[in-house]
């Protein structure tokens, strides 16, 4: 639980949205583009995380479970998790970060994470069957699509395409009802076209049931997908490449969640550090201490208030996943995250925290 | 003589600071900012010989993965503006430490067309431009309506406005303006309109209509939807500012790069 500085108000439940499990480990690289690929997130990573946070390249390339473990809950300032798969089976000999290597970590720590699923409508049938396996062994609400995948001679998908369709069709038939479309900055060697967010319009209008969390709230197409989430009530941005903006370009961060308050609101925005793109451990404390500029805060007449950041460091993540934050907080009580970490403070009423 | 040499004694041999200012106006098409205020570029040389003037531009951008397209069009952008100039008999660009700066020096230095020089990509280069020009214009047209709202306009009466109600008479710094339906003028700072003029003319935006505003469709702004359109051009600055802020991150990032 995230602790403000105003003693009046309650500790913060967060949800970090984003999260990887990956390996871009030497061995695992099978074409230059992995190699790319890596590298093109350690710049995103040194680009936006303070000098004495930064991990070093080989660091970077594969981390163990425990670090992660004590990345996300040592200081207490994630609560919850939400993995979110990326395959790249092109460039990745066992794939960069996958939905089961994901949900093994969330079978050992149920309480504390959620898989999600990912499908690539150039899979066909095949493909179709896949999204039905993870539904059923993994009992998957959402899933992370990545547009810009290659595959073959193809270099990247549409979701506004009929193939994409007969999977959303099927997400609205399993009651997978969360898709996270990446669109956002262009990651090398990927093409820039494939990350263009116009396509979730046409998805979103023809699939109310389903929400479509944007990741990357679009950037550097910020303006087309807040035009395009004002009109669709079913569209929400996820904050992660945002979110550390706040580290070392709090002006721009503050423009940015202007701009997303105030097309979309307080409800549709949701948090998520990116992991490992970006530590938790230092971000989260980083975005609760942001603040609009005066000049800002006139012009687009919202506040960072703790009423706002508690919906979107999790109280939006957990209506789009039926979590309740109560009930929760009952169970993370004596889990064995909180047994290692000594978190209990954390989810008993009243007591103080020891995090700082 | 011809008409062209004797310019090019009258201008003389251009200097690199000369250059460097005739460049001013080449922007990066993502940032909507000036590739020289930016910094991307690294050396200017002119050379003189047998009367002929070549220049060489050296450019090297935030990224080695920078698109290809950007790349290119800043590239041919600069070749061109610096040719403009009468005392320039040619110019060469030499892209560095970019992924793909051997296609990108090919290209341009040969007059290629891009589709020539990248025959994977599957499109031309020109509606991507006119998608980044597009939203240029409406992210500049919020510093122009933001000079006029604190000059004393309103929304309303700006949506009216045409070319001719503006007055380029005043001080230098300063830009009369004849307000719609009422029999007076204010003065409002030039510089954000003029930017806005400079780009919105090179669009040929007033080809049809002399109106001085539009809608992000082109449309005219009726003067009840004046308010959304003046929100929907502060969105396409703040996307501008921000995605400067990642390039300028990358670019500080890249500057330490580890070799492994």
């Amino acid at each position: 639980m995230y602790r403000t500085s105003d003693p009046d108000q309650d500790d913060i439940f967060v949800i970090d949205s984003h999260l990887h499990f990956w390996d871009a480990s030497k061995e695992n690289i099978i074409h230059e583009g992995g190699e790319e690929f890596i590298r093109c997130f350690y710049d995103y990573h040194t680009g936006f995380t303070p000098p004495e946070r930064e991990w070093t390249l080989e660091e970077y390339r594969k981390y163990s479970r425990e670090r992660m473990l004590t990345d996300l809950f040592e200081n207490g300032s994630v609560d919850m998790g939400i993995f979110q798969p990326t395959h790249l089976n092109e460039f990745y000999d066992q794939g960069f970060n996958t939905v089961d290597d994901n949900a093994a970590i969330e079978a050992d720590y149920p309480e504390r994470f959620i898989t999600n699923g990912r499908f690539d409508p150039r899979e066909g049938e095949a493909g179709l069957r896949e999204l039905e396996r993870q539904k059923e062994e993994y009992d998957i609400d959402g899933v992370k699509l990545y547009t810009a995948e290659w595959r073959n001679d193809s270099k990247g998908w549409r979701l506004d395409s009929e193939e994409a369709f007969r999977y959303l069709e099927k997400c609205a038939e399993l009651g997978i009802k969360n898709v996270h479309p990446h669109k956002g900055p262009t990651i090398r060697p990927l093409n820039r076209d494939a990350f263009d967010v116009a396509d979730v319009d046409d998805a979103a209008t023809s699939f109310p049931e389903l929400n479509f969390v944007v990741e990357h709230v679009g950037l550097p197409r910020l303006d087309d997908f807040c035009w395009i989430a004002a009109q669709e009530p079913n569209v929400y941005g996820g904050l992660a490449v945002a979110a550390p903006m706040a580290q070392n370009r709090p002006r721009k961060f503050g423009e940015i969640m202007g701009e997303l308050l105030y097309w979309l609101g307080e409800d549709r925005i949701l948090f998520g550090s990116d992991y490992a793109l970006w530590n938790p451990d230092w971000l989260v404390d980083c975005i609760m201490n942001a603040e609009l500029t005066e000049e800002q805060r006139d012009e687009y007449g919202v506040e960072l208030s703790t009423d706002v950041m508690r919906k979107i460091m999790g109280e939006n993540a957990a209506r789009l996943y039926d979590i309740d934050i109560e009930e929760k907080k009952a169970q993370l009580q004596d889990d064995a995250i909180t047994e290692e970490f000594d978190l209990a403070a954390h989810y008993t009423d009243d007591t103080p925290s020891t995090a700082d | 003589m011809t008409p062209e040499s004797t310019d090019k004694q009258a201008d003389g041999i251009p200097t690199p600071d000369r250059i460097r200012s005739v460049l001013e106006p080449v922007t990066d098409p993502e940032l909507d900012r000036s590739i020289v205020t930016l910094g991307y570029i690294d050396d200017i040389r002119v050379e003189d010989s047998e009367n002929t003037t070549h220049v060489h531009v050296a450019v090297t951008l935030p990224t080695a993965w920078c698109s290809p397209a950007f790349a290119w069009m800043m590239t041919a952008d600069a070749r061109d503006a610096v040719e403009a100039l009468t005392s320039v008999d040619n110019c060469t660009i030499e892209l560095r430490e970019h992924m793909h700066k051997t296609e990108v020096n090919h290209g341009v230095n040969n007059r290629l067309s891009f589709a020539e020089a990248f025959p994977d990509a599957k499109d031309g280069i020109t509606d991507l431009r006119s998608t980044l020009d597009e939203k240029a214009v409406i992210s500049r047209q919020y510093g122009a309506v933001e000079s006029l709202l604190d000059a004393g306009l309103t929304l309303e009466q700006i949506a009216r406005l045409e070319r001719s109600d503006l007055n380029q008479d005043a001080a230098e710094d300063r830009i009369a303006v004849d307000v719609p339906g009422a029999a007076f003028t204010v003065v409002a700072s030039a510089a954000e309109i003029d930017r806005y003029l400079a780009k919105a003319r090179s669009l040929d935006y007033f080809a049809d209509s002399d109106r001085l505003f539009r809608t992000p469709d082109g449309d005219p702004i009726a003067p009840d939807n004046a308010k959304l359109i003046h929100r929907r051009a502060r969105l396409a600055q703040v996307n501008m500012d921000g995605q400067g802020g990642v390039c300028d991150a990358l670019h500080q990032a890249r500057q330490s790069e580890p070799s492994d």
